[in-house]
């Protein structure tokens, strides 16, 4: 047991240190992930959530709540569930510091992913309210990553992409990559402004 | 600001200079080996099998891990399986190359093949994720060292979305012990100069569905054999074979396993198949019972049966060993309820009712049906179970409809009822929609009443698109597939059969190449990309998912004794 807590303990502070040092060099020079703002066109369309309720697409995109998206499906290894843990890990910090984000996860796994397997997906990451995970039909779905520049023929092809809306001006902040939770949390912050 | 700035770096580089001698005191600390555990084989592979696939610890409670320096997840989310996959041959998904973690493939040095080099898209995009171009031999130290810290032994650090595990010594030690066990040696049924399989038929199975399966397998094993010696005389005459060539042909045979008499003595008869003559996996079968006892029988010996012909497949979110086209006859039922769901000017007192035959896949159909309702949170609806004497008796229906008023009806019967439907619609109020089954009506589907062809909606879970390609282009597109009426209750035996060994299965049967395990074939298949399929309108894959068609129609007829099919819902409600 005394070994386990050391090792935990020291496992947790190298991992801050390596935080630290990652943060700094990402500061300085190469980040690990690409950062673009774009404009994007959301198409009126409805999809469905964990909850199997009906959410119209745009209405999520609108108001002071800055919103996150992500593309990920319930069954992914690899990239999804990092993408994941980086939503759950930004939702508790915000939680914190009480401030507001919106989450929206988007199946492209439309067939698969029905409400149950979505509602189990964000059971299993721990997800606070305020992070909701939609389908709906693969029309509806290959409309949507179109509109966000996103479209892949195939989920077995897809990538690690954030976009983070500014309510601002209803700009995108596209983050290309796999983030460290302080470089997102960063990008969070530079676009509600602090 | 800027004169601050020296201020506050000074000690931030102190800090860094510190946790640098930190982390080195801290690396060597580690790099003495795991002790191995002192427990038995059985109890290693166990402990360690469950770390390795649920992320849960020999304690029971979750394995701790990082992402990205401070990305802090929980393994019971997503474990070492998820990405290096049960069989632990790693996997390709997004761009990211997970490597093999296996004590074969560890302790053994490693050379990035050029076929993963790095390639951009179209975009600019790396399609991989650049991965190390060769590694020496791992050791237990070392290997403890890159589960804790993500270096491998030249000290080179891995992609991000590899996590870092801070494992306690005994911990570590299952672990690895359990990697070195991991895939150690080819699964029963194959060697790398054969594979050989089997087929289940049971006995209340016609000889002319038999031969309907039979036909495209002994072809299949031909085919596979015929290549072979086609690849030895290219060998003979000089060529050189590239490293694909190299392991898609091996020879391959088929046994049939036949199963008679009572369910209950299946698995006896299959084990004693099995125990004689091993085989690496089941290509196909068919039955008109219940699959569960072959079901379960591959599950406990861990033995692939892909792609069986039934209606009854096992419907389980946990099962792993047997692939299966669609969920049968409770597919059908599922589609019911998804679009009664999303039916906007359905009210919610609408009082729906379940008549059900008495018989298997009657009560697939409606279990089917409740399942997902209740899935999306609607209250049980009113289900009746009658015989097929009953079903044919007007009066006995006529008094059930009298007495429940339904506004949807679902009949889940055979097509005995369909002569006294026009009469019982008659009866029910003008907003009354009634589903049934066209597996279950099978070819009188295509008889139902003209005059009631607008109340009657039909599942129908095959193809409608006529092209399989796009129209406008493509190998596929110049044949359109005509669907219609004379379709209803074919069960596309030899079809089916066809496309699921000439597409995926022959795909994961070549990807495995030299690694000739079962979980590994599964774990291709289940990577492999969405197909288009002549049956259905697409077969999707996924770790864990094993109902490959997803879809299933709600259709009414057109008029006229040979009947358009009117699709009425897409081909997978969400």
């Amino acid at each position: 047991m005394r070994v386990t807590l050391k090792t935990i303990v020291l496992f947790l502070l190298l991992a801050l240190v390596s935080a630290t040092l990652s943060a700094n060099s990402a500061h300085a020079a190469n980040k690990s992930y690409k950062r673009t703002v774009e404009k994007y066109t959301i198409p009126d369309i409805v999809l469905v959530n964990q909850d199997g309720k009906k959410v119209r697409l745009q209405s999520l995109f609108t108001g002071d709540t800055p919103v996150i998206v992500d593309f990920i499906y319930g069954t992914c290894t690899t990239i999804c569930p990092v993408l994941s843990a980086g939503f759950v890990n930004l939702q508790g910090k915000l939680a914190v510091t009480g401030q507001k984000v919106r989450l929206v996860s988007i199946t492209i796994d439309p067939e698969n992913d029905t409400p149950k397997i979505m509602k189990e997906y964000l059971k299993r990451y721990r997800a606070k309210p305020g992070w909701d995970f939609l389908t709906g039909s693969r029309t509806d779905i290959d409309s949507v990553m179109r509109a966000f520049n996103a479209y892949i023929p195939d989920k077995m092809s897809h990538y690690p992409l954030n976009m983070i809306r500014n309510p601002k001006d209803g700009s995108w902040v596209r983050l290309f990559g796999i983030m460290s939770s302080r470089e997102f949390l960063e990008e969070y912050q530079s676009v509600v402004g602090k | 600001m800027n004169l601050s700035y020296p201020t506050l770096k000074t000690p931030l580089l102190m800090i860094e200079l510190f946790t640098l001698l930190f982390f080195l005191s801290a690396t060597s600390l580690f790099a003495a080996a795991p002790p191995p555990p002192n427990l038995p084989q059985g109890e290693i592979m166990r402990l360690g099998e469950r770390m390795y696939r649920e992320g849960v610890l020999p304690s029971g409670a979750p394995m701790p891990a990082f992402i990205r320096g401070d990305v802090e997840v929980d393994s019971t989310a997503f474990s070492c399986s998820s990405c290096h996959l049960r069989a632990g041959l790693g996997s390709f998904e997004g761009g990211v190359i997970t490597p093999p973690t296996t004590g074969n493939k560890l302790y053994k040095p490693y050379i990035r093949p050029p076929s993963l080099g790095v390639i951009a898209d179209r975009d600019g995009r790396d399609v991989y994720a650049k991965t190390v171009l060769e590694r020496p031999p791992y050791n237990r130290e070392t290997l403890a060292t890159a589960l804790r810290f993500g270096t491998d032994p030249t000290g080179h650090s891995f992609n991000d979305v590899m996590p870092r595990y801070p494992l306690a010594d005994n911990d570590m030690s299952i672990l690895i012990n359990y990697l070195e066990l991991l895939s150690k040696e080819p699964s029963p049924g194959a060697s790398k100069d054969e594979f050989r399989f089997a087929t289940i038929i049971t006995d209340d199975v016609s000889q002319e569905d038999r031969q309907a399966l039979l036909r495209p397998l002994q072809q299949f094993i031909a085919q596979k054999n015929q290549q072979l010696g086609m690849y030895n005389d290219f060998i003979k005459f000089g060529y050189t074979p590239t490293a694909e060539m190299k392991y898609a042909f091996r020879r391959a045979s088929l046994d049939i396993w036949e199963l008679k008499g009572p369910p209950t003595t299946w698995q006896k008869q299959l084990a004693a198949y099995n125990n004689n003559k091993p085989v690496f996996a089941v290509l196909g079968g068919i039955s008109n019972s219940d699959w569960r006892p072959i079901h379960d029988f591959c599950e406990a010996e861990r033995l692939p049966c892909l792609f069986p012909i039934t209606d009854f497949p096992v419907i389980s979110e946990t099962g792993w060993y047997t692939y299966y086209f669609n969920k049968g006859f409770a597919q059908e039922g599922e589609a019911v309820a998804r679009y009664l769901n999303r039916m906007e000017n359905l009210s919610a007192d609408t009082p729906i009712i379940q008549i059900v035959q008495d018989s298997p896949a009657g009560r697939a159909l409606a279990a089917g049906f409740d399942k997902n309702w209740n899935e999306v949170g609607r209250p049980a609806v009113t289900t009746i179970t009658l015989t097929a004497s009953q079903l044919v008796d007007p009066a006995a229906l006529a008094k059930i409809l009298t007495k429940h008023k339904p506004g949807v009806l679902l009949f889940w019967t055979e097509a005995g009822l369909l002569q006294n439907l026009p009469a019982l619609i008659a009866r029910l109020p003008a907003t009354e929609m009634v589903f049934v089954s066209s597996s279950y009506l099978g070819r009188q589907t295509a008889n139902i009443a003209e005059n009631i062809r607008n109340k009657v909606f039909i599942t129908f879970p095959y193809r409608l698109n006529p092209y399989v390609g796009t129209k406008t282009g493509g190998f596929d597109a110049k044949i359109p597939i005509l669907t219609g009426a004379k379709d209803f209750g074919d069960r596309r035996i030899a079809s089916r059969t066809t496309a699921m060994l000439q597409q995926a299965t022959l795909q994961g049967l070549n990807m495995i190449y030299d690694n000739l395990y079962r979980d590994h074939l599964f774990d291709v298949m289940s990577m492999q990309m969405d197909l288009v399929m002549r049956d259905y309108e697409r077969f999707s894959f996924g770790p864990g998912q094993r109902y490959v068609s997803k879809g299933c129609y709600i259709i009414q007829l057109g008029p006229g004794e040979n009947p358009t099919l009117l699709p009425r819902s897409e081909w997978v409600v969400q």
